[in-house]
């Protein structure tokens, strides 16, 4: 029973660009659009719940790794004429340095002061992308981002990128069960969870720290590459402190920590704000109303929920 | 060679000396117990020793070799296991899971190899899992094996700690009150596993203030007042040693 529904909604999932078209074939682009967006979202939130939910870290600077892959990829694609997949490499090369250099010294801080660091981290990205002008173009952002190629597969049409999208949020989803489970994982929340005990128990918590925070990195950097390239333009606004509240609504009202849990609140907390445009003068209100409720009745997220919904 | 060597260790909070110029020497298989009054440095020179303090002079050696500023991670790894006096486990993780925490960071493997399960990687966790469930059936918790070890009683969890510093079969243990507020029956345990470890040819230091504990099981005990060693000796000799009695009663 429980294979099966797990089955169905790969196939649903998987599918989904023919059944848009079936069943809303005037507001298919859209629609799509919509889906691609959660996909990469989902993926962000995944890598950003690696520190977050798995080592305890409360990190603010994601969207600058975020941001660091996009302008790598997006600079390199333009200026530099590079192939797709090597600007994407590229980009997750850069923000995964750019992590390891920075997550040396944010790690001496103690928890509150690293938040503040990472946060400072995030504002410094946020104005250099604005003001380093002649490689960012500042606001008049990088523009003209080539559609990505695989080999002789042009990835030009929305459900190519849809796939293209959700192949990500799968490799991610491996990655990130891959880390958070067995003796890996074990290790993440020994220091999570008492960091003085890992010591004694031969973990060295700054290494599994900067691990984790590396390896986030380097995914959002590949995942700011596919954002850019999907979008063909690169802005500064992109990489703002908005885009934190946005991951930590996904993640700590999904269910941080948790792999199932951070993809239902993707899919909730980015879909949701696009369905309720249905009814726009009350958009934002039903959306803040309905997170209230969560923080209320489920502190856990809806993971929680759904745990003593499903019994497990 | 001594296994443990402790060399004029000082260490100060604020002006206030809490470990003065400590020296200590456990010899390989030996069973020594630390005493002394609330606040006289038993922990601190503890903390000094496994690394979560720095030492403002003096040198530490285990097996010869100065572990003198060297972090938790690595002495542990060097075979020096400790317990801590707040009883201190992985909240989240199953009682087994504890245990195998101790032990996956002494087995030879690379963070990619533990990334892929490897073969290798497979066998180490079926070994650690193997003895996770004696030393758990060891301490009684054998059918707690899959709880939360946030969920076991206060005991309890003394005991899965107390477990755990046995994972990875280390050289020397150093014991932070394992009979503290814990029931009779659980006293008597204790004492019996300590006893098993020295068997085992074990070299155990033990913090403790229970003084029929200490007394009935230590070779040698050594005593600290204000940071400072005041005597040392077998337990006969130290029952009536008029310098230790003045530092636990007074005059």
């Amino acid at each position: 029973m429980r294979r099966a529904g797990w089955l169905a909604l790969g196939v649903v999932v998987a599918t989904a660009p023919w059944l848009v078209a079936a069943a809303v074939p005037r507001q298919q682009r859209y629609v799509l659009h919509v889906l691609i967006f959660t996909a990469l979202f989902a993926a962000l939130a995944l890598s950003y719940d690696l520190v977050v939910g798995h080592v305890g870290s409360l990190s603010l600077a994601h969207p600058a790794f975020f941001g660091v892959g996009a302008y790598t990829a997006a600079i390199l694609a333009t200026a530099g004429r590079w192939p797709f997949v090597a600007d994407v490499a590229a980009a997750v090369v850069a923000a995964a340095l750019v992590a390891a250099l920075v997550g040396v010294p944010l790690f001496r801080l103690a928890e509150h002061a690293f938040a503040v660091g990472t946060l400072g981290l995030g504002l410094v990205a946020s104005v250099v992308a604005n003001n380093w002008v002649e490689v960012t173009r500042g606001p008049l952002c990088i523009t003209g981002i080539p559609k990505p190629r695989l080999g002789a597969l042009a990835i030009t049409t929305l459900p190519a990128y849809y796939w293209l999208a959700l192949a990500a949020l799968a490799a991610v989803a491996l990655l990130y069960r891959g880390l958070t489970t067995f003796r890996l994982g074990r290790a993440f929340h020994a220091v999570r969870d008492n960091e003085p005990l890992a010591g004694a128990a031969a973990i060295n918590p700054l290494k599994y720290r900067l691990l984790a925070f590396t390896i986030a990195a380097a995914l959002a950097g590949g995942i700011g590459a596919l954002y850019a390239h999907y979008l063909s333009v690169m802005c500064p606004e992109e990489m703002t402190v908005a885009l934190t509240v946005n991951l930590l609504v996904i993640v700590f009202l999904g269910g941080v920590g948790s792999l199932r849990g951070v993809l239902v609140g993707a899919v909730l907390f980015t879909a949701l704000p696009e369905v309720l445009r249905l009814a726009p003068t009350w958009r934002l209100v039903i959306y803040g109303a309905l997170l209230l409720l969560v923080v209320i009745r489920s502190p856990g997220g809806l993971e929680s929920l759904l745990r003593r919904a499903t019994g497990r | 060679m001594p296994l443990l060597e402790v060399r004029g260790l000082i260490k100060r909070f604020l002006g206030v000396t809490a470990v003065d110029h400590v020296d200590l020497s456990v010899e390989p298989g030996e069973l020594v117990s630390l005493i002394g009054p609330n606040g006289s440095g038993k922990t601190t020179l503890f903390n000094c020793v496994t690394g979560y303090l720095g030492a403002d002079g003096g040198r530490i050696l285990f097996r010869g070799r100065s572990i003198t500023s060297a972090p938790p991670h690595r002495v542990a790894r060097l075979g020096i296991a400790r317990t801590f006096q707040q009883v201190s486990v992985f909240p989240r993780l199953s009682a087994l899971e504890n245990l195998l925490v101790f032990l996956q960071q002494h087995q030879e493997e690379s963070l990619f190899a533990r990334l892929l399960r490897t073969p290798r990687v497979r066998r180490f966790e079926a070994q650690a899992i193997e003895r996770a469930r004696r030393l758990l059936d060891l301490v009684g918790l054998g059918a707690r094996a899959d709880l939360d070890a946030g969920r076991l009683s206060y005991g309890q969890r003394k005991l899965l700690a107390f477990a755990g510093a046995l994972m990875s079969d280390p050289e020397l243990l150093l014991l932070d009150e394992p009979a503290a507020a814990v029931n009779p029956t659980m006293i008597n345990q204790m004492k019996d596993h300590i006893l098993g470890l020295h068997r085992q040819g074990k070299t155990v230091v033990l913090v403790e203030h229970n003084m029929d504990v200490v007394m009935d099981i230590s070779q040698r005990v050594v005593v600290l007042d204000h940071g400072q060693k005041i005597a040392e000796g077998p337990p006969a000799v130290i029952r009536r040693d008029p310098r230790v009695i003045e530092a636990y009663f007074g005059r």
